[in-house]
């Protein structure tokens, strides 16, 4: 009992920060109708510049969430602005020419990084970076539990935003019909610039939160934007509470599979869902709420 | 076209003279050895140590006189841990670079590529750290080893085991490179062979972010041992997971590589301490020079080496020694002289031998280590041992619990 416990917690926690990272895909996807295949190497720029801030100005990596958020937004911005929407306008052979953007953008990214880094793998050390507690014999990670607690609140102030703010409004809006919401006089143009920010500025707080966790080095993008993808299609393309089932199950998941099945199979769990899904619900868990409303 | 055809002609002379300028820029006076190692990516810490050693090696092997009077030139090439690009770069080094001989080699998989190639262009190649036995074991006379095969390293250990902690349990977790699995396997038949009882063996991918699940398997089961055999990050990871799980086998035990770096203490902080490790080298063993190069690596570079250092600075005295013996530096006069070595270096004795069904192959010794408030002291076996082993360690005490 004690391991199932104790690998649902671990799952738990960890689904977390999957979450973070689902529902900035999401939301992209939602709005803009594409996959972000730069999101794991935008996370990437993000646990750099907690590191950089911790490693030669001891900023706590929690406390350089403020920093990292503002600058992948402002980072988001841009790259929606200035190298994305401008291909929307171009006639080409192919529709998903900015997906491939997204491509480019993180191998750019991956690059960008090496060259300034090195492959080298690095590693931000915090007092409390081991330290645990304990609730009748299950052990419970400080940093992930923070983590944890940080991805609910940045969550519900997400939410919030969209619910209750004009600009969220206009979001939610653009992602239920773009048209319709153009000629009800929202700028949709603008609308993707910050969508695109906002998510970058998600996947960035899950990169902070992972630093005292985990480490970091150039490549650690890919599998991560590949994770989204995942959770992205388990709950549900472009629904942003989908992704947070999404992320939850992801995390369980992976947990349970590595204690029952084997730690060498624990993406190959993952991976298994994400085709199932896909066979028999291509709608994801979103799709189970509207089959079981019909 | 007739145009096109000029000028790709012209193009390609161009580049001809210019590839053919760079190779035969070899000046008279020196010696050119290629040197395979990784200086990027995740294992790029094991190759600093051992770049570092190389460099250190090399210019005092140049101040007293290079190789007759020729100076030794390394060129050393960044593999970034990947069979391909190990692959690739060895080629250059052997077309382009037309080195008289190969060295270094750090991890299993891109050590056995590298050694495939030179194979292939009869290139004699002295490895001094890829470990896994099919790298003298597959009957290719070109390749020879100076640290001994992964299903010796545990041979230490092993005794340590028999005479000391007398487990009956054990649980092996392994990285599943080519590296961790011959580790793990050897470990699993030794386990067999004195009786103890392997309660769990399991492969992990690299760079998981959480071991909690598998190593809440293993608390569950209460081995005597665990015995880990890891790279360095998940090295650290798995030691600070053990400690927040509480995870209290009788001995944590590494299989040498990730445990016994400096960068395990610092990663793992309070979570390293008195966890064991087999390792090929201490710089207390009683070899001419042994306490010279470490007291030498320390000044140079401010910080402490290990095994694998020792093993890349005896790799340049050794084939600073072969280059010194051979009649030519053709690459069969370079392989009887690399054959007739016989040698004494801060690593040992080196002298090229068949061991078992290993060919060329340098027979070492291993020895068992502990980190002992963060410094890592050499105990076991007691006649070279620096400090007491530690046994038993009351884990949850050591831990700050």
């Amino acid at each position: 009992m004690d391991v199932f416990l104790q690998t649902l917690v671990a799952g738990i926690l960890i689904g977390g920060i999957y979450c973070l990272i689902g529902i900035g895909m999401s939301l992209i996807m939602g709005v803009m109708g594409i996959i972000n295949l730069a999101h794991g190497q935008l996370m990437m720029v993000a646990m750099y510049i907690t590191f950089v801030l911790s490693a030669y100005m001891h900023v706590d990596p929690y406390f350089s969430l403020i920093v990292a958020m503002p600058a992948l937004f402002l980072l988001g911005c841009f790259l929606q602005k200035y190298l994305l929407n401008p291909l929307m306008k171009v006639e080409s052979i192919l529709p998903e020419n900015q997906v491939l953007m997204t491509v480019g953008i993180g191998m750019v990214l991956a690059e960008i990084a090496r060259f300034i880094f090195s492959s080298d793998y690095k590693c931000v050390k915090t007092s409390y970076g081991g330290s645990a507690f304990f609730i009748s014999d299950i052990s419970f990670n400080v940093p992930m539990c923070i983590a944890f607690i940080f991805a609910i609140v940045i969550t519900v102030a997400l939410f919030w935003f969209l619910a209750k703010t004009d600009t969220g409004r206009s979001i939610r809006a653009t992602a239920q019909d773009k048209e319709a919401a153009t000629l009800m006089g929202v700028n949709s143009t603008r609308i993707t610039i910050i969508t695109f920010g906002l998510g970058s500025a998600l996947v960035a707080s899950a990169g902070s939160l992972l630093i005292p966790i985990f480490y970091l080095f150039p490549d650690i993008g890919g599998p991560f934007t590949l994770k989204a993808f995942v959770i992205c299609i388990l709950g549900g393309l472009g629904s942003t509470v989908g992704a947070i089932f999404g992320g939850l199950t992801l995390g369980i998941a992976e947990s349970l599979g590595a204690t029952y099945i084997g730690m060498g199979y624990k993406d190959m769990v993952g991976f298994v869902i994400f085709v199932l899904v896909l066979v028999f619900l291509p709608g994801g868990l979103v799709g189970i709420k509207r089959l079981i409303k019909s | 076209m007739k145009v096109l055809k000029i000028l790709m002609v012209f193009f390609l002379s161009v580049t001809l003279c210019f590839t053919f300028g760079v190779s035969s820029s070899m000046a008279a006076g020196t010696v050119k050895v290629g040197i395979v190692l990784p200086l990027t990516g995740p294992q790029a810490k094991f190759g600093e140590v051992e770049k570092f050693s190389f460099d250190l090696a090399l210019e005092e092997i140049n101040a007293a006189g290079g190789i007759n009077g020729k100076k030794l030139v390394l060129v050393i090439e960044d593999d970034t841990g990947r069979p391909d690009v190990g692959r690739s770069v060895v080629e250059k080094l052997i077309t382009k670079d037309k080195v008289v001989m190969i060295g270094g080699g750090y991890s299993s998989s891109v050590t056995y590529a590298v050694a495939g190639v030179c194979q292939q262009n009869a290139m004699p190649f002295l490895v001094n750290t890829g470990s896994a036995d099919k790298i003298t074991g597959s009957g290719w006379d070109w390749i020879y080893r100076l640290n001994p095969p992964v299903s010796h390293y545990a041979d230490a250990v092993t005794s340590l085991l028999v005479e000391k902690v007398k487990p009956k349990t054990v649980a092996i977790l392994y990285e599943n490179s080519l590296f961790g699995t011959k580790g793990a396997k050897s470990f699993e038949k030794t386990c067999k062979k004195f009786g103890y009882k392997v309660l769990l063996k399991q492969g992990y991918e690299h760079g998981g972010i959480d071991y909690k699940p598998v190593l809440t398997q293993i608390k569950r089961l209460n081995p005597d041992i665990v015995y880990m055999v890891s790279y360095i990050m998940d090295a650290s990871l798995l030691m600070k997971q053990s400690r927040e799980l509480k995870l209290t086998p009788k001995m944590f035990i590494g299989g040498a590589a990730g445990f016994t770096l400096p960068e395990f203490v610092e990663n793992a902080g309070k979570a390293s301490e008195k966890v064991i490790s087999a390792t090929l080298w201490h710089q207390v063993l009683p070899f001419p020079g042994a306490m010279d190069y470490y007291n030498k690596f320390v000044a140079k570079y401010n910080k402490p080496t290990e095994y694998h250092g020792a093993e890349a600075y005896a790799n340049c005295y050794v084939i600073a020694d072969v280059l010194k013996r051979t009649k030519s530096f053709k690459n069969t006069d370079v392989k009887k002289a690399l054959s007739q070595t016989d040698m004494m270096t801060v690593f040992g004795p080196v002298k090229f031998t068949t061991w078992g069904k290993l060919k060329n192959q340098n027979i070492a010794g291993s020895y068992v280590v502990q980190w002992l408030d963060g410094k890592l002291e050499l105990v076991w076996p007691t006649k070279h041992a620096t400090k007491k082993f530690n046994y038993p360690v009351n884990w949850l005490k050591v831990w700050g619990y």
